[in-house]
């Protein structure tokens, strides 16, 4: 089965990181980490993913910025975008995360289950 | 003012006794103690002290009557002058009668003016003292708002980090016992910590307020439900006295739920097994210048209110603490079982409501907790929605 591939954009390294380890451990998803928002489109282009996960908080570009220059993006605008942030809480997109005004979020800290299912979820819509 | 009832009827008894036992002493001695005359102005000032004009004029008038019947004697002795000076001796009566009674009459009025403006300032410095405690309140609420929102994103980052780095063990590790358990125990505690950075969120958002036509009777119900799992582990019984003619009120909903879920939690942690929770709704009048309650400082501005009361049967919270319970951070329940940011969140809540709180030990034991919320449009207009949307 083909893997399919995530681009995990956060400033948090030791997060993306985990993320990429958990990820990658289900045997179902080839992850790439990038920390630094500012490059996370260079990041993007070059790996071509599946799916983005991407932070909202980052110094110097936010993940809404990231998303807005993805999404301008011939080759990536199709790409789903899936921020996860402190910013919302479980409380108001739920545990696997759901659409705010037509954007895909998910509240950190997340569970690995609730994080595959979302992903699988946002692939799924393509 | 007037002396009523009881006190009234004993003074003009003693005012009567007064004068009839001077009259009898100078009816007594034939005239030779004529000087305990002079004695009669005593319950004349006393009667115009406590009757003012009417009592004395009255008892000038009963002073001259009394001393009436030493005149024939005054006569036959062979002093005829004896009545002319009675008639003056009743006139000056009269004028300390009158006189006395007017000025009691202005002091008295003076008297009210000073209790009226007393009670004013009285009022005032209540007001004040409460627009001081809100001013402080809502100072201390901003900034620990601002600091609870910073710490709850900061904290989340690493947070989700040690989450997934768990759900990594557990999986690495599913056959080892031991590890399993680490990885458990690791779990509760990053849930324990998401939980309190719920409450600081909590706390720091309740400022946004979603304001619909609210049914305070089905937001109790709803609150119920979603914690009858801890109310059955406790076997806790659950009295319902719920008026269903009470009006509805304009609150957001999601917050007065969350509210009552938060007082509900309080109780059930309160009481041991096999508790009581009563919980009452009914509406009331009230004057805009009932007294304030102890944490709902101006809630009430007149007008209707519905009211909630939950009763519990736990341990009650000791007198000394009782001013402390809505402090951010205040707990009295054990390390990891509150956050102590319930009681603050909610009262935040119910402020942008105009509604109050007060939270007092019952006689019988436990809490009482009662909840006020003003019917309908009456606690809001245009500015203070904006207010409650800052």
């Amino acid at each position: 089965m083909l893997k399919k591939k995530i681009l995990v954009v956060d400033d948090d390294a030791g997060l993306t990181r985990m993320l990429k380890r958990n990820l990658e451990a289900t045997g179902k998803y080839e992850v790439r980490e990038e920390n630094a928002g500012a490059r996370a489109l260079s990041a993007a282009k070059e790996f071509i993913p599946n799916l983005i996960l991407l932070d909202v908080m980052m110094p110097g570009i936010d993940g809404g910025s990231v998303a807005a220059q993805i999404g301008d993006d011939a080759a990536l605008k199709h790409t789903p975008v899936v921020f996860l942030t402190a910013i919302v809480r479980k409380e108001e997109v739920g545990p696997e995360g759901s659409s705010i005004a037509g954007r895909t979020f998910l509240a950190k800290p997340v569970r690995l289950e609730d994080l595959t299912a979302c992903i699988e979820r946002e692939l799924g819509k393509r | 003012m007037y002396p009523g009832g009881r006190r009234a009827v004993l003074s003009v008894m003693a005012i009567v006794a007064c004068m009839t036992g001077f009259g009898v002493a100078v009816y007594a001695s034939g005239g030779t103690a004529f000087a305990w005359v002079h004695l009669m102005y005593i319950p004349i000032i006393v009667s115009g002290a406590l009757f003012r004009l009417p009592g004395g004029v009255v008892s000038a008038l009963a002073a001259g009557t009394i001393l009436g019947p030493f005149m024939p004697l005054s006569v036959s002795s062979g002093i005829p002058q004896e009545t002319a000076n009675w008639v003056l001796r009743t006139g000056f009566f009269l004028v300390v009668g009158v006189v006395n009674g007017f000025l009691f009459n202005s002091l008295s009025a003076h008297f009210r003016k000073l209790r009226t403006a007393h009670d004013e300032l009285v009022q005032a410095h209540e007001e004040l003292r409460n627009a001081q405690f809100r001013l402080i309140q809502a100072a201390k609420l901003e900034s620990v708002g601002r600091l609870a929102a910073g710490i709850a994103h900061e904290v989340k980052n690493p947070l989700a980090t040690i989450q997934l780095g768990v759900d990594f063990l557990s999986k690495t590790f599913r056959d080892n016992r031991e590890m399993r358990e680490v990885a458990e125990d690791m779990d509760n505690a990053v849930k324990r910590a998401d939980t309190v950075i719920k409450g600081l969120l909590d706390f720091s958002r309740a400022e946004k307020l979603d304001l619909t036509v609210t049914d305070l009777n089905g937001v109790i119900e709803d609150a119920l439900l979603l914690v009858r799992h801890e109310l059955e582990k406790k076997k806790i019984t659950v009295e319902k006295n719920l008026d269903r003619t009470i009006p509805t009120a304009e609150a957001d909903r999601g917050k007065i739920e969350q509210v009552f879920i938060n007082l509900f939690m309080n109780a059930v942690h309160a009481m041991g097994e096999g508790g009581l929770l009563v919980v009452k709704t009914y509406a009331m009048r009230s004057g805009r210048n009932s007294a304030p309650t102890a944490a709902g400082k101006g809630g009430d501005r007149g007008g209707s209110l519905i009211v909630a009361e939950v009763n519990d049967s736990g341990t009650g919270i000791p007198e000394e603490k009782l001013d402390k319970v809505f402090d951010p951070f205040f707990t009295t329940k054990g390390v990891g079982q509150g956050t102590g940011l319930g009681l603050s969140v909610s009262r935040k809540i119910l402020e942008l409501h105009r509604a109050s709180i007060d939270i007092r030990n019952r006689k019988e034991g436990g809490v009482s907790v009662v909840v006020m919320l003003p019917q309908g449009k009456e606690g809001f207009d245009a500015e203070e929605k904006n207010f409650g949307r800052r």
